[in-house]
């Protein structure tokens, strides 16, 4: 049994030898000189690119550009679409008639939304949060009013046996009970929200990483645009690992719950 | 004795919302449950023990007739009537400790009395050293302990109980059995408990309530002359009063099993 | 039936409504023209579009790429995923690749993919079936790997070949997690090809609705939203949930 810091030694080791595989090869097919380096530029040169956009802060402004514009539409539109779902959700009626509507809206979630954004807010930051509330919103919304539906009647009824109100039903029961596909949405949105930013970046404005790399392509510098991409993967891995893991941990895993929304 | 719970010419009727049919599924029921009675229901499958039992806990309309705790009309479900239902319905997002203070924090219990009464109740059903496990974690025969514990902690006036033991092993069935049995005689508590299991029935009920096929009414009411000191199932294996009152409950049901064939 | 009808009926209404607030917002709303189009404008510029041909043609297109895509996913990605789990080895050195290209969006490739395959279809292509290819492969691997221990044991017991225990046990215990990882990839793939579209496309929906912002054609960006939402809920509707309600729904596998 492989205990603490050796085992997980041995898992990062693990996790990191098909990488080193893959920067070997890498480095040896731009040592054997059969591509332009403007096509592939050795493993070296990027580190070197790299380094130094994290020197003179102009990684670190793109990285922030990106983060700051996600950060911002998840707080606007989480807890909207949460609340949303969940007063929908109570209401019986209502619930059939918006859940198709949800759908087709989540159908048309990303990229989509770019060209009338630009047409209502121009380019820049408020078209970017625009596209990206509208990835968001939907996803969870649709998600928290699934979830909610889904919770069984049966904890409700113990609740209002215990003497429980319509307040207690709601943060002691459905909350707690949709949290598995609240949290679902949420990592569904993230993954959607990350790539159509990255997208939209590229159109609507002039930071952020996706305007990094599809900049650095108009102006053939590979290095550049490498970096970009393994920012973009680190930040994507950072953000499972540090954010959705542990909200799950925390919540679902630890209630033994599986999420009933895919 | 006075009468803690009063039914009088209780009726319950729904639609299916299938067949679009109207079905009566309690018709009549005339009953009374005396202060700290233990009163078991049986009856074939389908004749409305579960319906009686959601109407006293208030969880379903009653269509005709009164329900009457403490001489008052029972409306809509409340921490007087607590319920034990057969799906335990203990929330998994709490833990052990947490899920039987449900009830005391819905009454807004201050934090130090609440956790005292927790711990009374976590050692009553036994569940010392669980405290913090939660739900996924714990075996059926714990989750209903779990359930039973959080009902007695809310300190009702009434414990209604559907089938509690229908979905744990028939070991810890048993077991369960007896300790409640236990917890009858120490904490006196007026039970009204609901079962398809007649020998259950007769084990824990100081009478028992034989209801008939649908629509269901009281055909009749048996009454169990065994002390609870005695309720022990290595002592009635060959007790004679247990096993006479377990042939007439049995006879009863079996006629009404009989008529819907 | 009857609820069938109130929902109907609440549709109807609801979206009555939403033309009649649009029409009216059109109508008074102290906004250029191109900014908020009447319904009936949405609805003349598809008119048009077919009337000039134009609207099938970049339908078709953008089915054409995402159909392709589709079935590399079935039949190449499925494959490639399933062999590389069979084997705990392979399993183990794939994963972490795998889950770092699945994360990167074919769109976060296309500018290298231009300067590798130049401005125009290839690179569209390439980053579509990037897109669908590594969820799906992604997916399928971790299908066979997820695959409780005990389904073999059994077979084992029974005697049956390694072969057999692969059919019989590891394909169908994977097909949750396949079907999964093909819905997953259709997804990204469709945005990302819409967003391809955008960026390299001549023709496609998404070449559509980005073409005409320049030419503030807001009307045909409304009817191209419309029909780009719809044929997502038309493929995943008619094809991608059938597919799993054929399969694992029907063994109650289907985590709901």
């Amino acid at each position: 049994m492989m205990h603490g810091w050796r085992g997980d030694l041995l898992a990062v080791g693990r996790g990191a030898a098909p990488f080193a595989l893959i920067l070997i090869a890498w480095a040896l097919v731009t040592r054997a000189n059969v591509l332009p380096a403007m096509f592939l530029p050795p493993p070296a040169d990027v580190a070197r690119t790299g380094w130094d956009m994290l020197k003179d802060g102009s990684l670190w402004t793109n990285i922030g550009a990106s983060v700051g514009r996600v950060l911002v539409s998840l707080v606007i539109s989480v807890p909207l679409a949460v609340g949303l779902g969940i007063f929908v959700g109570l209401r019986r009626r209502l619930s059939p008639v918006f859940e198709p509507i949800a759908g087709f809206f989540n159908s048309l979630s990303g990229i989509a939304w770019l060209p009338l954004a630009v047409t209502w807010f121009g380019l820049g930051w408020v078209s970017v949060i625009f596209i990206m509330f509208n990835t968001i919103f939907f996803l969870v919304f649709y998600n928290t009013l699934v979830g909610v539906r889904s919770v069984p009647r049966i904890f409700e009824h113990a609740v209002r046996t215990l003497g429980g109100s319509r307040r207690h039903i709601i943060f002691q029961v459905l909350i707690p009970g949709a949290m598995p596909n609240i949290v679902t949405g949420i990592r569904m949105s993230i993954g959607f929200g990350w790539r159509a930013l990255i997208a939209a970046e590229m159109i609507a404005t002039s930071t952020g990483l996706g305007f990094l790399i599809y900049n650095a392509s108009n102006f053939h510098q590979t290095d550049t645009i490498l970096v970009g991409i393994v920012t973009i993967g680190i930040l994507w891995l950072l953000t499972d690992r540090l954010v959705l893991q542990p909200i799950e941990r925390w919540t679902v895993e630890r209630w033994g719950l599986v999420s009933s929304s895919r | 004795m006075t009468a803690k719970i009063t039914i009088r010419g209780l009726g319950h009727e729904y639609v299916n919302p299938f067949t679009r049919e109207r079905v009566v599924a309690l018709d009549g029921v005339d009953l009374e449950v005396a202060e700290g009675e233990f009163l078991t229901v049986v009856g074939p499958s389908g004749c409305g023990k579960t319906t009686l039992l959601n109407v006293l806990a208030g969880l379903l309309p009653k269509t005709r007739g009164t329900v009457l705790l403490d001489g008052r009309e029972v409306r809509g479900p409340g921490p007087d009537r607590g319920v034990v239902f057969q799906e335990f319905a203990i929330m998994p997002w709490r833990t052990v400790e947490k899920n039987i203070a449900h009830g005391l924090e819905i009454q807004s219990v201050p934090k130090e009395e609440r956790s005292a009464i927790v711990r009374r109740f976590v050692e009553l059903v036994g569940l010392r050293g669980f405290e913090r496990k939660y739900p996924h974690e714990l075996s059926g025969g714990m989750k209903q302990r779990v359930a039973v514990a959080r009902t007695l902690a809310a300190n009702p006036e009434v414990m209604l109980m559907d089938e509690p033991f229908a979905s744990v092993d028939s070991q810890t069935r048993i077991t369960l059995q007896e300790e409640l049995n236990a917890i009858a005689q120490a904490t006196r508590k007026t039970i009204l408990f609901v079962t398809h299991n007649v020998e259950e029935a007769v084990f824990l009920g100081d009478r028992c309530c034989v209801l008939s096929g649908r629509p269901g009414r009281v055909k009749a009411l048996v009454p169990v002359g065994i002390p609870r000191a005695r309720r022990r199932w290595n002592l009635l294996m060959s007790d004679g009063t247990f096993d006479a009152a377990k042939e007439k409950v049995f006879g009863l049901v079996r006629e009404e099993v009989g008529k819907e064939v | 039936m009857e609820r069938h009808w109130e929902i109907v009926s609440t549709w109807v209404l609801i979206l009555a409504a939403t033309i009649a607030a649009w029409s009216l917002g059109a109508a008074t709303l102290p906004v250029p023209d191109y900014f908020l189009p009447p319904p009936s404008a949405v609805l003349s510029a598809f008119v048009e579009l077919i009337a000039k041909g134009m609207l099938p043609i970049f339908v078709a297109e953008s089915l054409r790429r995402i159909v392709l895509a589709a079935l590399l996913g079935l039949f190449v990605g499925v494959p490639i995923g399933l062999l590389l789990g069979v084997s705990r080895v392979t399993a183990d050195f794939a994963y972490p690749v795998l889950n770092f290209f699945q994360s990167v969006s074919g769109i976060a490739w296309l500018p290298l993919m231009l300067i590798w395959f130049g401005f125009g279809e290839r690179t569209i292509l390439v980053a579509v079936n990037y897109t669908v290819l590594f969820p799906v492969i992604f997916n399928a691997l971790l299908g066979i790997r997820s695959v409780p221990q005990i389904y073999v044991n059994a077979l084992r017991t029974l005697g049956a070949s390694r072969w057999r225990i692969v059919r019989d046990v590891l394909l169908p215990g994977a097909l949750p997690n396949i079907a999964m990882g093909v819905r997953l990839g259709l997804a990204y793939g469709w945005r990302a090809l819409i967003a391809a579209e955008m960026l390299v496309g001549a023709n496609g929906l998404g070449f559509m609705i980005f073409n005409a912002q320049t030419f503030h054609l807001t009307a045909r960006i409304m009817l191209g939203m419309g029909i780009i939402g719809a044929l997502w809920v038309v493929l995943d509707y008619f094809l991608l949930r059938p597919l799993e309600e054929a399969t694992i729904a029907r063994w109650g596998m289907v985590q709901r």
